[in-house]
């Protein structure tokens, strides 16, 4: 009976993820299972993974968020709209400028923030007002469209297939067998690797549930893809940038720092730890993801809109707390911000496909929102009980 | 000696000075424009939204720099019912009544999560910001909804004539405006000295006379120049009586209650507090509660001001109302702040919004204006702070 309660406190979010997939399946009559949808999912949610990814980075530091991350998407598609269409730039460098404003927003920011002590949902509360209104100004209230053809493919192409299957994508259903093999071949080399070290590890049982489960639901993605033209390139961005930062933080000293400061902050600057530094490069990361995503958004769009990325800052915290991610910092992973996203974009998929009206969406979001983060407290203060 | 007096002087009216250069700053400009009576009193009236929500901003952050951000959303879903229901022929005093009991469900609703369940602040007031902005828009259902009661706009402040009436029926200029002026000084100054004399007899310290007649002799200044430009106009706009209400009730209860006590109390040191005895949950709930209450004010002044609601009403405003608290002195840490600094930096926005609207800048320039302007206001308090040390 424990041991049951157990499992179920470590996969709240994932049984949740998975009521609320069979929820919409219901809802829409077996629509949320349509190849395209799975094509949607992945095109129309990939910003908030890459949001999430440095918002996580920020949260881990001490429950800081960014509040100005989709005024900022709104203001790097103004530029890059500017220069990529009405100045014709070549793509490549407009893109380089692009992120050089990132950096240059983001060493600002994290300058305000983690050298001045200007607490971090102020200084982000201007820029959210500030390249709102720059952003909108830039483009004089209007849109620039289209994008140019090579920047749009970038993201919202697909992978080509090699094999020329021609009604299903080859290439998207090997590289999906390749993922599961190299899943399951590094779950079990990490267990072993614990047994012959004498560390405590998991039972073989549960390791074997695990890669089954996994293995499913790559494999069923890549069988959906497959029929639905392959592997979109926004799913190689965002795949690239999950498993780089899931590396950066489970793996190397700088990414234990982000966990330790969000954990006790004076007691990590008292063991010579630089914890302005870690502020500073939290924020600085943030401002670069979110010229990744808004590059995404123009792409989607192709265009830039001075109502681009209204309301990211939420799906990115969001995903982030209900991925688990204390708001109070110091715990959560890559991987449990990945559920939680595909939580938040299922959420966005399932009532857009119902037809649910955008106002009772922002109420829904909302909701799940404060849902999430109540369900966290609670959780933890249990488990501090126990 | 002289030097640091000077310096400290500087510090302690930092805001008022910069006020001061802000006006001459606009003035020139505008070339004089912004000093013409009638651009006074729609200063007052634009921006009596500020002064309200600013109020309660405060008592949120004073208990720890804790902020709302729902409150834009707040005024508007408050709004949106109460002109529904004005619409719909329901008595303008039920109206109104739902809409302040709507704002305290909401602070009650927020403040539970906030001070029970401990969830952090900007995290609940983010959910309610999206959550009531959506509720606004479905409840209107996206459309413009016009007030047709004349009551309730001549009452809260809307509308071309929303100015006290002339007793005495001056011609061109407004006697009782002037006079109420008048009144004003005259009790500012009494209790002022009142004060001083207590403290005094009582063998507390007091500031010497001579910069408690400065203070006096500017501040009555300012009361009176006021006046005069409000009575050359058309006297008193009525959204100023409701300014000034919050403003004593507020100050009041900061300075003279024990409930404003605890609230200063937690911001400094939450944990002494609760140990010496202080429920300082409850002190958490009062202070959302309390914003939502005052949401639902500004609620009710907009869409008096305006004369309809519309699903946009309310977008910025926690903005307008964070910063001017943070201008006028507030510790984005807690438990530093005074209502009367926020009479100071309510103003100083006000003045920035209608010098920019007079200038005729681009609305999307202000916003940029608006965020810097916090910025600033914060950095500078951060760094005097650190200074002091």
């Amino acid at each position: 009976m424990n041991k049951a309660m157990e499992i179920f406190r470590k996969h709240t979010m994932k049984i949740v993820l998975v009521l609320i997939v069979i929820f919409f399946s219901v809802m829409t009559e077996g629509q949320m299972f349509a190849a395209s949808s799975f094509q949607a999912l992945i095109a129309q949610n990939a910003y908030v993974f890459v949001l999430a990814t440095g918002m996580l980075m920020c949260m881990l530091t001490g429950g800081n968020i960014d509040l100005s991350v989709g005024s900022f998407v709104c203001f790097v598609g103004a530029i890059g709209g500017h220069m990529m269409v009405r100045g014709g730039m070549s793509v490549p460098v407009a893109m380089l400028l692009m992120v050089g404003a990132g950096v240059i927003y983001g060493v600002v920011e994290g300058f305000l923030i983690a050298y001045i002590n200007i607490p971090p949902w102020i200084a982000t509360l201007a820029g959210y007002l500030a390249f709102r209104g720059w952003g909108t100004a830039l483009l004089n209230g209007a849109t620039i469209a289209p994008m140019p053809e090579g920047f749009i493919k970038m993201f919202n192409g697909s992978i080509p297939d090699v094999f020329g299957g021609a009604a299903l994508n080859i290439t998207c259903l090997l590289v999906g067998v390749i993922a599961c093999v190299l899943f399951v071949v590094l779950q079990l080399k990490g267990r072993n690797d614990k047994v012959k070290k004498g560390y405590e590890a998991e039972t073989m049982t549960s390791v074997i549930v695990r890669c089954v489960l996994v293995s499913v639901v790559i494999l069923l993605f890549a069988w959906k893809l497959a029929q639905a033209g392959g592997i979109p390139n926004n799913l190689v961005w965002v795949a690239v940038i999950v498993l780089i930062y899931n590396f950066i933080t489970s793996k190397t000293t700088i990414g234990r720092y982000f966990y330790t400061i969000g954990g006790n902050v004076e007691a990590t600057r008292l063991s010579g730890i630089d914890t302005k530094r870690i502020f500073f490069l939290a924020y600085l990361n943030m401002a670069v993801l979110t010229v990744i995503s808004g590059w995404m958004t123009m792409a989607r769009l192709s265009a830039a809109t001075p109502t681009a990325g209204t309301n990211y800052e939420m799906d990115a915290i969001s995903a982030c707390v209900v991925g688990g991610v204390s708001a109070y910092g110091g715990s959560g992973t890559v991987f449990g911000m990945v559920i939680g996203a595909t939580l938040i974009g299922v959420i966005n998929l399932g009532m857009s496909l119902m037809g649910i009206d955008a106002n009772w969406q922002k109420v829904v979001k909302g909701v799940v929102l404060l849902a999430a983060v109540v369900f966290e407290i609670m959780n933890n203060k249990e488990k501090t009980k126990d | 000696m002289e030097k640091t007096n000077a310096s400290t002087f500087l510090r302690k009216y930092t805001m008022i000075i910069a006020l001061i250069l802000v006006v001459i700053f606009f003035s020139i400009t505008t070339e004089g424009k912004i000093l013409f009576p009638q651009n006074i009193n729609n200063l007052i009236s634009q921006n009596a939204y500020v002064f309200v929500l600013a109020t309660g901003m405060l008592l949120c952050i004073l208990t720890g720099g804790n902020i709302d951000l729902s409150v834009g959303s707040v005024v508007c879903f408050a709004g949106a019912v109460g002109a529904m229901m004005m619409d719909k022929k329901v008595n303008v005093v039920a109206a109104v009544l739902a809409m302040l009991v709507i704002g305290i469900l909401i602070g009650m609703w927020q403040g539970f999560w906030i001070a029970y369940v401990k969830v952090p602040p900007f995290i609940a007031t983010l959910a309610g910001m999206y959550a009531f902005r959506g509720l606004s828009n479905a409840v209107l259902q996206g459309m413009t909804v016009s007030i047709k009661s004349e009551a309730f706009i001549k009452v809260f402040g809307g509308g071309a004539d929303c100015y006290v009436p002339d007793l005495f029926g001056g011609e061109g200029f407004n006697m009782t405006c002037m006079i109420a002026g008048c009144i004003a000084v005259a009790v500012l100054i009494a209790v002022q000295l009142k004060n001083r004399i207590n403290n005094k007899s009582r063998g507390y310290e007091t500031a010497p006379l001579g910069s408690t007649i400065a203070k006096l002799a500017v501040i009555s200044a300012v009361i009176l120049w006021i006046s005069y430009k409000l009575s050359s106009h058309k006297g008193i706009p009525t959204a100023l009586i409701w300014i000034l209400l919050v403003l004593l009730v507020y100050g009041y209860l900061t300075t003279k209650t024990r409930i404003g006590r605890y609230l200063y109390a937690v911001g400094g040191n939450e944990k002494a507090t609760r140990l010496s005895g202080i429920n300082t949950k409850k002190v958490y709930f009062i202070a959302y509660v309390n914003m939502g209450f005052l949401a639902a004010l500004a609620g009710i002044l907009t869409i008096a001001r305006l004369t309809s609601s519309q699903p946009t009403y309310g977008q910025g405003y926690e903005m307008d109302a964070i910063g001017a608290c943070f201008i006028g002195g507030a510790s984005a840490y807690g438990g530093v702040g005074s209502v009367a600094g926020v009479v100071v930096g309510a103003t100083l926005m006000g003045v920035i919004n209608q010098g920019m609207s007079i200038m005729g800048m681009d609305a999307n320039y202000q916003k940029v204006v608006k965020g810097l302007v916090l910025l600033i206001a914060v950095a500078f308090d951060v760094l005097s702070k650190r200074e002091k040390k």
